[in-house]
């Protein structure tokens, strides 16, 4: 009976820690499996949940040690349902729930591995002071979950490892083996994949093209955008390029050798790993120094002001926008849309678009501009620019519950682009204006300043304000509390759900929400 | 990587020989650098087939002996690709799926060119040559091509037009108004098969109901028209996609008879070269046609118009009948797959078979391009946040 109590609750804790792994493996999954930044986010988001379950284990093992066994068992089916209990309220709450990739299962199978080579070792050596060890150590892996998850990660490290190793070499085979092939690399902190997507569209009035999708801008992305999408006819590859640390430029463009280049901008994004804006320059212009290497020409935007105070030191791009042969002049922005003239030389281009705000104005430029390079007519860049459609999520215009307008901006989450939704807020004149966000990360030192003037932004653009989260939000509060906004129509909440249903209560045909800058789970707090 | 491009033909049509040599040429054609041609033969009963003995027009000699070594096969679409599945596969003797990048389809008539092939292309969602469903559709009904050139101002001869049945239950009255509103010599032809098949002209009234019973055995619906004097045909290709495209030089076929015959098309024509037919390339014929280039022009520029009329892609072939006395012209016939592709004229306008092909490629992804701009599948589901019985309907939560 005593070894049915044992392995029945050996059980019962293997299965409630996999339930665990569910929600630990989602957050690391959503910090791009980096362990440094899953770990810095347990530190931010420790809650008194993990405390509780942590003395409960702690009971757990001492009832195993004082060989209270029927209890030891009682003990870990309660454990059991509260884990799963809470799984079922995590998942329901989710907004980007899990994916079971590969290598999500690979991680689950390690984390199985371990349970299951400790319980035999418990089973074998039971009485000696190993197997004794062994079962405190699957309780205390059980009660810090994180820890395991951990485990699986580095015992799965090496296989992950020789599984790139393979993947990145079979994409340099395709590229290689695809004759005359165009590719096009676009990085910036801010601006790529609207600017990917219009290049995109444009080009494909003239060639074959195939580009990243949604916002795959990883080594591992782009490898499999091209081991997955191109095809033997294939004539343009449009390459997203993203960095959140030195050189991450470099290792992509040593896979696809990009001839074409645009650098949409410099600014505050993941600072946190950068330290410098000076690092984040010469990073981006990584794409710069591959593309000249391969002979080709790298277009860089000085709308960016980061990018025009350091033009100097890299004389060879191809730098479009105000001061150069290649600008946007009269400009006339609407709610609906813009109108505006691309200057090539001499050449004036006149211009349509629906996309929203001056950004885009600046992403059509330099779309517009590498399509002429690459002999695209002005007629088909004419059409093609005014078919352009805002992607999802992106300063998206929608017609909303019991007739009111959503600006959907959700997957926004840089400070220009953020100045400029609520610019375009500001424009619907005579609405009720509504926004709610959780505010920007990632900016390092300038995190406090660049939500301190979302938040002036906010106050000056819109009628109420819904901030999710308390403690992420409040350089945002801070700058609220310091106008003369009308504090009783700034409202905190915990969940975007929460802060939809205030909104919910007044929407009609004159109010108008934008949404922010929604992020996933693991920075609601 | 070569793009793999699967080449149609046969078919369940009268002209499945010449849709036969018309492939053959086409394969022997195409850039092997660029493209990996794999032949699917669709039999007169409708199978499918592969296999590399089609590449040869030789094995076609005798056809039992050649179907056994080919391989049925069927297109499927797999996710985003379509993939060409063998269906001989046994357990240990297997062929791979074959990734399809591109269909080529080199048909001729019914059950195939009319649109029916592409209708097919558009459902399994895969690049293709050659002219949609529409146009394709247009191209095949001769009274339907005729409306649309009324529709559009474009010049043609006007009909008669009837069904077998109507013809049958009011034969004298049908036949009194052709009498009365054609008049001899007239062209009785059914509307919807090519290559002459079924095509009569007649001279006198008592010729009439034996040349209608004839054209109403090949298909239901019959059309009347007046036999243009002083007769020369003169025949155009346009290629190109409905936004660009461009006419070819003028052909004017040489008759041996007062129309051209199925006889003169494609078995006249059969003189041994190499030992393989040649069908509408080797046709006698005049190219280019002599005409002034006033005329010429003409024919050209209303070629373009009917092209884009109808919304035509790929390489087309229109066929005139132009009175030679008057000057005037008259839009005949499309073909939306001509015999051979047209290939002769474009030769004499410069493009080489193996680059005409290269540029019906660049129409057919073009096409598509065009196609994946516009929206067809909404990414979000309604079905997600609809309340199915519920009292609001489908205007549920976002």
């Amino acid at each position: 009976m005593e070894l049915f109590y044992i392995y029945s609750a050996l059980l019962l804790v293997a299965a409630s820690s996999l339930f665990s792994l569910c929600f630990q493996f989602q957050m690391l999954q959503q910090n791009s499996y980096y362990a440094s930044r899953y770990f810095k986010w347990i530190k931010n988001s420790f809650a008194v949940t993990s405390v509780i379950l942590s003395l409960l284990y702690f009971a757990l093992t001492f009832l195993f040690t004082a060989k209270l066994y029927k209890y030891f068992f009682i003990f870990a089916a309660v454990l059991f349902v509260i884990r799963l209990l809470l799984m079922i309220r995590r998942t329901k709450k989710s907004i980007k729930p899990i994916v079971f990739t590969a290598r999500v299962k690979r991680l689950f199978a390690a984390a199985l591995l371990v349970l299951v080579l400790l319980t035999l070792l418990f089973a074998l050596r039971k009485e000696n002071i190993s197997g004794q060890l062994a079962m405190l150590l699957i309780l205390l892996l059980s009660s810090l979950t994180p820890l395991l998850c951990f485990l699986s990660l580095l015992i799965c490290s090496p296989v992950e490892k020789a599984f790139n190793r393979y993947y990145i070499n079979d994409a340099k085979k395709i590229l290689k083996s695809q004759k005359g092939l165009i590719v096009i690399g676009i990085t910036g902190s801010y601006g790529k994949t609207t600017t990917k997507f219009i290049l995109n569209r444009i080009l494909s009035e003239k060639y074959n093209t195939v580009c990243t999708p949604k916002s795959f801008n990883t080594t591992l992305g782009v490898v499999r955008t091209i081991r997955e999408n191109i095809k033997p006819e294939t004539q343009v590859f449009i390459c997203e390029m993203g960095a959140k640390k030195k050189n991450d430029i470099k290792e992509i463009c040593d896979i696809v050798n990009p001839k074409y280049g645009i650098i949409t901008s410099v600014g505050e994004q993941h600072l946190e790993t950068f330290k410098t804006l000076d690092n984040v320059f010469s990073t981006k212009f990584e794409l710069l120094d591959s593309v000249e290497k391969n002979g080709g020409v790298c277009l860089a935007s000085l709308d960016s002001p980061a990018i025009c105070e350091r033009a100097g030191k890299k004389p060879h791009a191809l730098y479009i926008g105000k001061g150069t042969n290649y600008y946007t002049s009269d400009i006339k922005s609407s709610p609906l849309g813009s109108e505006f003239v691309l200057n090539i030389k001499d050449k004036r281009l006149p211009l349509r678009t629906k996309l929203l705000g001056a950004h885009s104005i600046s992403d059509i430029m330099a779309a517009a501009l590498l399509s002429n390079m690459l002999g695209v007519s002005d007629n088909d860049i004419i059409g093609a620019v005014a078919s352009l459609t805002p992607h999802e999520h992106r300063l998206q215009l929608k017609s909303y519950i019991n007739g009111s307008t959503l600006l959907d901006d959700a997957y926004n989450s840089n400070p220009v682009g953020s100045t400029e939704a609520l610019k375009v807020l500001g424009s619907f004149e005579g609405m009720r204006k509504t926004v709610i966000t959780p505010g920007m990360i990632e900016l390092g030192d300038m995190e406090y300043e660049a939500n301190f003037n979302l938040g002036k932004a906010c106050a000056e653009n819109a009628d109420d304000i819904i901030l999710v989260g308390k403690n992420y939000t409040k350089p945002i509060a801070d700058a609220i509390n310091e106008t003369d906004f009308n504090t009783e129509r700034l409202h905190f909440v915990s969940s975007f759900k929460e802060g939809l249903d205030i909104f919910l209560n007044y929407a009609d045909k004159n109010s108008v929400l934008l949404i922010e800058n929604d992020l996933p789970d693991n920075y609601l707090k | 990587m070569k793009i793999n491009m699967a080449v149609f033909f046969g078919c369940r049509s009268v002209e499945h020989e010449v849709s036969i040599i018309s492939a053959v040429q086409a394969m022997r054609a195409v850039d092997k650098e660029k493209y990996n041609v794999i032949p699917v033969y669709v039999a007169k009963n409708g199978t499918s087939y592969t296999g590399d003995r089609l590449f040869d027009i030789e094995n076609y000699k005798n056809m039992e002996s050649l179907l056994t070594t080919l391989h049925p096969v069927t297109l499927l679409r797999e996710n985003d690709r379509v993939v060409m599945r063998f269906l001989d596969n046994k357990l240990f003797k297997k062929n791979e799926d074959k990734n399809i990048d591109i269909c080529f389809p080199i048909v001729h008539g019914t059950n195939c060119e009319d649109g029916t092939l592409a209708g097919y292309f558009e459902y399994l969602g895969v690049p293709y040559i050659s002219c949609d469903i529409i146009s394709a559709a247009v191209g095949m009904d001769k009274k339907v091509f005729k409306d649309v050139l009324a529709a559009h101002n474009l010049p043609m001869l006007d009909c008669i037009c009837f069904t077998a049945k109507e013809y049958r239950a009011k034969q004298k009255e049908t036949l009194k108004k052709i009498k009365d509103e054609i008049g001899f010599p007239l062209i009785v032809k059914p509307v919807n098969l090519g290559s002459s098949v079924g095509i009569s002209k007649v001279y006198e009234e008592n010729k009439l109901a034996e040349c209608i019973d004839l054209a109403v055995s090949f298909a239901d619906k019959v059309l009347v028209e007046k036999a243009v004097e002083n007769l020369r045909e003169i025949n155009c290709s346009v290629l190109g996609n409905t936004d660009e495209c461009e006419a070819s030089v003028l052909e004017e076929p040489v008759m041996s008879d007062d129309i051209l015959s199925f006889s003169d098309k494609y078995l006249k024509g059969g003189k041994k070269q190499g030992g393989e037919k040649q069908g509408m390339a080797s046709l006698s014929r005049k190219i280019p046609a002599d005409l002034d280039s006033d005329k010429t022009n003409e024919i050209k520029d209303l070629s373009k118009r009917i092209f884009k009329a109808l919304g035509c892609s790929g390489v087309v072939r229109i066929d005139y009948l132009m009175n030679d006395k008057t000057g005037e012209v008259f839009a005949n016939e499309i073909n939306t797959i001509p015999g051979s592709l047209a290939f002769y004229l474009w030769r004499e306008s410069g493009i080489e078979y193996k680059e005409l092909i290269d540029r019906l490629v660049d129409t057919a992804f073009y096409r598509q391009r065009k196609r994946d701009n516009l929206t067809f599948v909404y990414e979000s589901n309604i079905l997600e946040s609809a309340n199915i019985g519920g009292a609001k309907g489908t205007k549920g939560k976002l």
